[in-house]
């Protein structure tokens, strides 16, 4: 059954089939063209050859017929069916006879059959028609019976004297060597034919290994570039400079200039990195010394005056304020670092643990959440990361609202990703802040670390997912993070 | 005699080529000895063994003295004409047209051939040897060959078998041909184109020998009584030095060894003497036939007839 299931089969094969079928089609019309042609042109020239043989007989019969010279005419119908020179002999006499306009016989090859002065032996249905038909004729014609093997041309001249007609001259030829000769011409055409279609094939096979030589190559080069296999993609045999070789040109161009891209990329990124640990570390060193500067007048003013009740009373909570500061901002650098590392999977209903937290985090403030997840534990995920992810934009949306307003939750399964949704109807992120949102730092709040965003997009990155923001200043803003689900459990 | 025959023509033409103004007189001599001897052939012999035949006038030629040729006609009667108008010298004709009245006589016995030893042949009525036909009644309605309305054996006898029998010949047979050569009556009976034929003995034997394909392919059904073989005959009026030659020569193949060959050649044993009475049943068929014909002056044939016994 599949050897019948053709685009299962490969293009050299498809092309090798093409190519014998139109090489085979072809020379099949050709032939079926010139065994017609052919037969037609052997077909008149026997039924003019009929005629011919009719017509010299029917030339000295009037004569004999008059004076009932029957020898005569058995005579002249035995030497005009004696074999002739050249194409004559080719061909068969079936019959011969002369008729009187009665149909009475007056001469018969084969007398035996068909007795002098007798109606014509007549066995079939069609022996009567041709008789019928003869007898009706007044000028040299021919008649055809059958076809094929058996099937004959018939050449009939009417005998005349003075006009008066006389009888009939039949000469009777068979088929048979122009059926031969038909057949013959086919065979040797279905010969050339078969010729043809291996000759066909093999070309075929041989354009088609040509063709699909260079296309397997580019198919392989191109899978390795869809994997990112970039440094392993072979250069494609560029073999002339056709259509395919100009393919395999540009693919290897391609190649050439992917390599080199990635490579450039690679550069990119690391020089990328080096300027956001730069970033990062001019920020902690910014957002720690601004305390520290504080702090470290407090002490000096402290030290002092040790013994200043009130001074201690004033320092203190701006000492615990700026400390407090750095912590946080030394544990949210620590928090991304520990999930980077930590694989802590289990069920999607984890995430509702967060509802708990948010909750006291809106503490007294005037905020509905609207919790929906569609995620059952058939979902595994890798806990501490995605509820990292959540819990910040949560706790941005939170920020954002400034004590009043609703968040909206929403996760579920997409396809092969999972998608955590966030939103809230705050006030939204000005034209202006949105290529920042994600930068480290980048606060808008007064005790802001502009980190939480920055760790979400971190996460969702080294997750291989993609995060989407879209704020409508005044109305909201939405935050969707889409993970590949292979990936929400590493 | 031949040797002075030739010298005079030597003279004579010596004298015509000196002479140019006077040559009239002896015009018609020269063309009259340089036309060779025309000999004219029947259906009696196979006239289609033109090789056979040119060999023989040549052997006939260097014994004579003389160019001979054989000159070939289809029908019996031609030969008759030609005989009469002085075209043919000599023939070999049938004992039928033999016996019919000429006036003025116009040819005469020079010889009959010996077949078998005797100076005599039958009439053969044949059928295909596979027909069930076993005598001349089975062949009422048939189709019938005669070789030559003047031949003996080949449509007399059959003509005389039916008017013994009182039947009326021309109804008797369904279709009837000439075929004006015995042999090829012997094929259209082969060829089942005719049911039956009326062959010479002669021939018949003849082409069992020779063309066995054919003459086996028919069977003898009626064996007429013996005829007088075939003779050969002179035209009155050829000159009596010829006749004497060419009747001996004839005459002494039999005892001369290429002679001899040429007998073999025609399956006859020699030429023998010819003798007038040798058809007088010919004659005598030929003379009853006539009288059952049903439009015929019975009264006025016979005294022909013995008119013609009394010469």
């Amino acid at each position: 059954m599949t050897w019948f299931n053709l685009s299962s089969r490969g293009l050299s094969f498809k092309l090798a089939l093409t190519i014998t079928a139109v090489v085979a089609g072809v020379a099949f019309t050709i032939g079926v063209v010139i065994v017609t042609v052919d037969w037609q042109q052997f077909d008149k020239e026997l039924e003019n050859k009929s005629l011919l043989l009719a017509h010299s007989v029917s030339v000295t019969a009037a004569e004999d017929i008059l004076r009932n010279d029957h020898w005569s005419l058995f005579k002249s119908l035995k030497l005009m069916a004696q074999k002739g020179p050249g194409e004559l002999r080719e061909t068969t006499i079936l019959t011969a006879m002369i008729i009187d306009p009665n149909g009475l016989v007056l001469a018969h090859l084969k007398p035996d059959k068909n007795p002098l002065g007798l109606p014509l032996a007549h066995d079939n249905k069609l022996e009567d028609q041709l008789l019928t038909a003869v007898r009706k004729m007044r000028k040299p014609g021919v008649l055809s019976g059958g076809f094929g093997h058996r099937g004959f041309v018939e050449g009939v001249s009417p005998i005349y004297s003075d006009e008066k007609l006389l009888g009939f001259v039949r000469v009777r030829l068979s088929y048979k060597e122009l059926y031969n000769k038909a057949l013959r011409s086919a065979m040797v055409i279905l010969g050339l034919t078969m010729a043809l279609v291996v000759l066909g094939s093999m070309l075929g096979a041989a354009m088609s290994r040509r063709i699909t030589q260079p296309l397997t190559a580019l198919a392989k080069g191109m899978e390795a570039a869809g994997r990112g296999d970039l440094l392993n993609i072979s250069p494609v045999p560029v073999s002339n400079d056709d259509e395919l070789g100009i393919v395999a040109m540009a693919f290897n161009k391609m190649a050439k200039e992917l390599v080199e891209k990635k490579l450039l990329e690679e550069q990119i990124a690391v020089s990328e990195k080096l300027v956001a640990l730069g970033h990062i570390s001019a920020g902690v060193a910014h957002e720690v010394n601004n305390p520290l500067a504080g702090m470290m007048n407090c002490i000096d003013t402290l030290k002092k005056h040790p013994d200043d009740p009130e001074l201690i009373a004033r320092y203190l909570p701006l000492l615990d304020k700026g400390m407090t500061r750095i912590k946080n901002i030394v544990e949210s650098l620590l928090i991304e670092l520990r999930t980077e590392e930590a694989n802590d999977m289990g069920g999607a209903t984890s995430l509702d643990d967060l509802k708990g937290i948010v909750e006291s985090e809106i503490g007294d403030g005037n905020i509905e959440i609207v919790w929906e997840n569609h995620l059952g534990d058939d979902v595994v995920i890798n806990r501490k990361r995605v509820q990292q992810i959540v819990l910040n934009l949560l706790k941005n949306s939170i920020q954002a609202l400034q004590g009043k307003g609703s968040i909206a939750f929403r996760t579920f399964q997409d396809g092969d990703c999972v998608v955590l949704e966030v939103a809230d109807n705050g006030p939204g992120i000005p034209q202006e802040h949105r290529k920042q949102v994600f930068d480290p730092f980048f606060t808008t709040k007064n005790n802001g670390t502009g980190l939480g965003l920055w760790i979400v997009y971190r996460l969702v990155e080294s997750m291989r997912g993609a995060i989407e923001v879209e704020s409508d200043p005044g109305n909201g803003t939405q935050f969707m993070v889409t993970l590949p689900s292979q990936q929400v459990r590493t | 005699m031949l040797r002075n025959r030739i010298a005079c023509l030597s003279i004579v033409l010596a004298i015509i080529l000196c002479q140019p103004f006077s040559v009239q007189a002896d015009d018609s001599e020269i063309i009259k000895a340089t036309k060779p001897i025309q000999f004219g052939l029947t259906a009696v012999v196979l006239r289609e063994n033109l090789r056979f035949l040119d060999q023989w006038a040549y052997y006939l030629s260097q014994e004579i003295g003389q160019p001979v040729e054989f000159v070939r006609r289809r029908s019996y009667r031609e030969i008759m004409d030609m005989l009469e108008a002085g075209s043919l010298d000599f023939a070999w004709i049938c004992g039928f047209p033999y016996v019919q009245n000429r006036k003025p006589e116009f040819i005469k016995l020079i010889s009959v051939p010996i077949y078998r030893g005797e100076p005599l042949y039958h009439s053969f009525i044949i059928v295909h040897k596979n027909s069930p036909y076993q005598s001349l009644d089975d062949l009422k309605g048939k189709v019938f060959a005669y070789s030559d309305p003047d031949s003996n054996s080949g449509y007399l006898y059959p003509q005389f078998l039916l008017a013994k029998k009182g039947i009326r010949k021309e109804t008797f047979f369904r279709q009837t041909f000439f075929t004006f050569s015995h042999a090829e009556t012997v094929e259209a009976v082969a060829e089942q184109f005719a049911d039956g034929g009326a062959v010479d003995s002669y021939i018949w034997e003849y082409l069992k020998k020779f063309q066995p394909e054919l003459a086996k392919k028919t069977r003898v059904i009626n064996r007429s009584p013996v005829f007088g073989f075939p003779p050969l005959v002179s035209r009155i009026g050829v000159d009596l030095e010829t006749v004497w030659q060419m009747e001996k020569v004839l005459k002494q193949m039999s005892q001369d060894p290429a002679g001899r060959k040429f007998l073999d050649g025609l399956k006859l044993d020699g030429f023998g003497e010819a003798k007038a009475g040798l058809f007088d049943n010919i004659r005598n068929m030929a003379t009853k036939t006539k009288n059952t014909h049903p439009r015929s002056k019975a009264g006025k044939l016979t005294s022909n007839v013995n008119a013609a016994l009394k010469e």
